[in-house]
């Protein structure tokens, strides 16, 4: 079994890569990076997961311009049900544009019909409090815009903190098994039941995670201080 | 109407002053405050003194700013600092407060300060520094900083075009601020610890800033600090105009140097980072038309501040006070960095929580996984207590790093955790906080001490 890291030499801020390490420590997959100048494994092998993690502004464009011949395999993956992970401002790469705040757009990747609005003199800082079906989901939210432009149900359903953006409950993006979230950094170390639920979609029966009862502690004592009614979520 | 606004502005920072020191106030931020408050633009008016040295980045600005102090006082100038006031606007508007007559005279023949990087926009354009020390770029607060490169973009957006930079030639982030200025680069030829690949979690300049192409490095130091070139395009770092050459750590002395001459310096610490404090220090005097003789001469009776590093036999071990600022992988990776390559066995503390955070919201902790805890994966590293309202996240991540379960005690407590310190005679314990948690560090410190010196009864 392979977990792919595409462009890790760019798209690692925060911790993110964290999350493919977890998964791959968890089930014993081998874990394969792919850079700026290689085409993704996932093209030509079978790959369980491929995740994407936050990168800079400047990165957002160099993937961009990295992956666009591969997005119709990405497509092709996902109708048969292939398994991806896409954090942060990563997500804001696989919509139509990031408009800046000179009124500037940069023509993102056009999969979803959703654009970015980036302002990078207000960073919006915030926790995050959400569900996925039944499963609760605790999280981070650091970044200079919000996205808008989709209806839909999203891959989380907000309970506290910002949806897509602030307006919305849906939270990222999901289309089968390609999710794509704004909450960064090692989301998936941080929810274990979610890291649980991935391993499945991969096809692994019954995981069993690394360090799953510290795991769980860390998860327990976040859900139960995120669900304070007093506990502050946007960072001011 | 801007002077009269201004006058009114400097006069009331002014009478707050001593009115601040008789209700034991001072050191705080609040002159400055005033000033703005009632004259935004109050640093455009204020008198300066002749020198304005202002020293920005995101580790070592600190030392390196007393550094400069320290020297410069010692060569007879009148220094005008804000060591005991912050680094953003409220903090130099203070200082410059203190710094100018009430006539609105400057009483100082210099001014060194150390600026924040994200309060930049708020100072450069009324208070034009004459040099700008940049230490390094590093990932520091995700909230605020977001990432290097976003600072570097902001202080290129805001460096005044006549200010001249002390750059950091080691650090590619650093040397992309603003490119069209005239600037020094400063750096540390190979030493015999540096490596060629990158063994941090964090390396935030991997590919060719010119074509992409994946950087290689003649010599690498820590993250993205070494000697960076391209093999496709052949992009090379910046060559040294001041150096840092033949860092000799059993002898603890090394010589800096530039075309008009070198001299033997005496290492005030080990660490790599204060070495790199101790040439940017350097190189900025030299720029000031100090020899290299005269500020080796002064270096050598500086010390580096307390509160970072401080080492105190306590009962049969040693307690090491260890600043590794929170929510700062870099920093604490540094911190890991060293401790783990002392000698001896030693047992840990890791209390670098941020306390506000906690009390309003809850630390954001990707920044852990950003830290390089894995150097904690050592035998000699005996026992490690996590400790603080981050207490779990600290344990789970050490386990993540391949810390053995058995060695790690998770308390949220701190004074209680203090009490699973385990003391083994001859071994350091070091106390790890971050400035959030310094006064509690120290607080703990007297419990631990105590502790300690029961243990060795």
């Amino acid at each position: 079994m392979k977990i792919e890291v595409l462009y890790p030499e760019l798209c690692n801020l925060y911790g993110d890569l964290a999350n493919a390490e977890y998964l791959a420590r968890s089930c014993g997959a081998e874990l394969v990076r792919t850079g700026l100048h290689d085409a993704p494994r996932f093209l030509t092998e079978d790959v369980a997961l491929v995740y994407m993690g936050g990168t800079t502004e400047r990165g957002q464009s160099l993937v961009r311009d990295a992956f666009a011949p591969h997005l119709e395999g990405l497509v092709r993956r996902t109708d048969a049900g292939g398994v991806t992970l896409i954090t942060g401002n990563a997500m804001e790469i696989f919509g139509e544009y990031i408009q800046n705040e000179d009124g500037s757009k940069e023509a993102m990747l056009n999969l979803f019909p959703f654009h970015a609005d980036r302002h990078m003199l207000s960073r919006y800082n915030s926790l995050y409090l959400g569900k996925l079906d039944d499963m609760d989901i605790v999280g981070f939210k650091s970044q200079f815009g919000h996205s808008y432009g989709l209806n839909g149900d999203g891959l989380f359903r907000t309970v506290r903190g910002a949806g897509l953006n602030p307006d919305v409950k849906a939270e990222g993006i999901r289309r089968d098994n390609l999710m794509l979230t704004y909450l960064l950094g090692p989301l998936v170390v941080l929810n274990p039941p979610f890291a649980k639920y991935l391993l499945s979609l991969m096809g692994v029966a019954e995981p069993v995670l690394a360090f799953e009862e510290a795991a769980m502690d860390v998860y327990t004592h976040r859900l139960a201080q995120f669900s304070e009614p007093e506990r502050g979520f946007i960072y001011h | 109407m801007g002077k009269l606004k201004f006058y009114l502005a400097l006069w009331a920072a002014k009478l707050s002053q001593p009115a601040l020191k008789l209700t034991g106030h001072n050191g705080t931020n609040f002159p400055g405050e005033l000033a703005l408050r009632i004259c935004p633009d109050f640093m455009r008016y204020i008198c300066k003194p002749e020198h304005v040295i202002a020293v920005t980045g995101t580790n070592g600005k600190t030392t390196v700013s007393n550094l400069l102090c320290d020297i410069l006082e010692m060569d007879g100038k009148k220094v005008l600092d804000n060591r005991f006031g912050s680094n953003i606007s409220s903090g130099i508007s203070t200082s410059l407060v203190r710094g100018a007559t009430i006539f609105n005279r400057s009483k100082y023949h210099v001014a060194v300060l150390e600026v924040d990087e994200r309060s930049s926009q708020r100072i450069y354009p009324y208070m034009k520094p004459d040099l700008l020390v940049v230490t390094n770029l590093f990932r520091d607060s995700i909230m605020r900083n977001a990432h290097p490169q976003y600072i570097a973009d902001f202080l290129t957006a805001s460096v005044p075009p006549e200010t001249k930079l002390v750059v950091n030639a080691d650090d590619l982030i650093a040397a992309s601020v603003a490119p069209d200025n005239p600037r020094v680069w400063f750096g540390i030829r190979k030493m015999d610890t540096d490596v060629t690949e990158c063994v941090n979690l964090i390396n935030d300049i991997r590919i060719c800033p010119k074509c992409s192409a994946d950087l290689k490095y003649e010599y690498l130091r820590y993250h993205h600090i070494g000697k960076a070139y391209c093999p496709k395009c052949g992009f090379r770092a910046p060559d040294y105009d001041v150096e840092g050459r033949d860092v000799d750590l059993e002898h603890m002395t090394m010589t800096i140097g530039d075309r008009e001459g070198s001299a033997t310096y005496r290492l005030l610490s080990d660490g790599v980072f204060n070495i790199y404090n101790m040439v940017t220090a350097a190189a900025l005097l030299r720029q000031l038309g100090m020899t290299h003789e005269k500020i080796a001469g002064y270096m050598d009776k500086t010390h580096i501040v307390e509160t970072r590093y401080n080492v105190e036999p306590v009962g049969k071990v040693e307690l090491v006070m260890q600043m590794a600022k929170e929510k700062n992988a870099l920093a604490c990776s540094r911190a890991f960095d060293y401790v783990s390559h002392q000698p001896g066995q030693k047992e840990l503390f890791l209390m670098m929580n941020c306390l506000g955070d906690e009390k309003h919201w809850s630390e954001n902790v990707c920044w852990l996984y950003d830290c390089d805890f894995e150097f904690l994966a050592k035998d000699d590293i005996a026992h490690i207590v996590a400790t603080g309202p981050r207490a779990r996240d600290y344990r789970l991540r050490l386990l993540l790093a391949g810390v053995d379960a058995e060695r790690i005690d998770c308390e949220e407590d701190e004074f209680a955790a203090a009490k699973l310190l385990r003391f083994e005679p001859g071994s350091r314990v070091y106390m790890f906080y971050g400035t959030d948690s310094l006064a509690l560090a120290y607080k703990v410190r007297e419990t631990v001490k105590t502790l300690a010196e029961e243990a060795a009864k």
